[in-house]
């Protein structure tokens, strides 16, 4: 591939990355965030994180063996651990521990 | 805020990102494309999804203004996570530039998660995003120049970033005075994950959020 090619490419990519995440900073650069900006402000982020949670998932193939099993036991031990023990690095290891040795050992 | 505990924080950012980082690197020396672009293409445009996207797209030898639209059109999710960042860098200096350049899925979720007090908060912000994108780049780096020699096994790793948005949704859950939107967005996640196309899952699911979350607005705020 040609040098100057891939260069233009990275440089386009660039902009247009950094675009989708300075647009909203530049439309409210100079005026307060009206209640309906403020509203989805505090409510979006909670709607964000559940829907990055099946968007992590959306490579999984339900329908044939394993059927998304050693996902859903990692979801899962993730959700117990983090509700009864409030340790976010605790449920983030032991959770993928768990899933590694699922697909590597068991499925 | 203490070094180590702002770096505590980003641990499950390091166990995703240098897996993933070493798959673009091996998918960019399978394209034969040399490893330090593999360097350039993290530090400068640091988005997971849409540098893999970069290198399709590379391989197929599509114009410079294809690359543009369809990073665009891919990353066009991030325009919510400024949205909802608009207050929280108000104040900060220039270098909030650096974070709004920052801005990925899992910089979003530490920075939004995080309690920090307001003093300290621009310089625990943008060491988060400067880890993160360390990792990034060295994972992606590692794996341009390593291929497919790997010490160990570690395929699944990359699950520990699923779990990190598990736990922070959790974290969030709780935070929130509204718990609607938490169940609305189950609903839309999951139809999203079933019937939405995977590349298109993503920026569909969150505008039909950002829709259902204005259009309900009364009814969600009345219910609390």
């Amino acid at each position: 591939m040609h040098s100057s090619y891939l260069i233009g490419g990275i440089v386009v990519a660039m902009l247009a990355t950094y675009a989708t995440r300075l647009i909203p900073f530049m439309l409210f650069r100079n005026r307060e965030p009206s209640p309906l900006i403020r509203y989805i402000e505090r409510n979006m982020p909670l709607m964000i994180m559940v829907i990055l949670v099946f968007y992590a998932l959306k490579d999984v193939t339900w329908e044939v063996y394993p059927y998304g099993l050693a996902e859903l036991i990692g979801v899962s031990v993730a959700i117990a651990l983090h509700v009864s023990f409030k340790n976010a690095l605790l449920s983030i290891f032991t959770a993928t521990l768990t899933y590694m040795i699922l697909i590597q050992n068991v499925f | 805020m203490h070094f180590f505990a702002i770096f505590k924080l980003t641990i499950p950012v390091l166990m995703g990102y240098i897996p993933l980082g070493m798959a673009f690197g091996l998918l960019l020396s399978k394209l034969l494309i040399p490893w330090y672009y593999a360097f350039f293409m993290s530090l400068f445009i640091f988005a997971g999804s849409g540098q893999f996207l970069a290198l399709t797209l590379f391989a197929s030898q599509a114009t410079i203004l294809e690359i543009a639209i369809a990073t665009f059109l891919l990353n066009l999710r991030h325009t919510f996570y400024g949205l909802s960042m608009i207050s929280a860098f108000k104040n900060f200096s220039w270098k909030k530039h650096y974070l709004i350049f920052g801005l990925t899925d899992e910089t979003f979720a530490l920075l939004k998660t995080s309690e920090i007090e307001e003093q300290h908060r621009e310089r625990a912000y943008l060491i988060i995003t400067f880890l993160n994108q360390c990792y990034w780049i060295i994972g992606s780096v590692l794996g341009a120049v390593l291929g497919n020699v790997v010490p160990f096994n570690y395929e699944g790793i990359e699950f520990s970033l699923t779990a990190l948005f598990v736990v922070l949704s959790i974290e969030l859950y709780k935070k929130s005075r509204l718990h609607q939107p938490f169940f609305v967005a189950l609903i839309i996640g999951l139809f999203g994950m079933m019937f939405f196309p995977p590349q298109k899952m993503l920026i569909l699911s969150l505008c039909l959020a950002a829709f259902v979350l204005i259009v309900f607005r009364r009814s969600m705020e009345d219910a609390q």
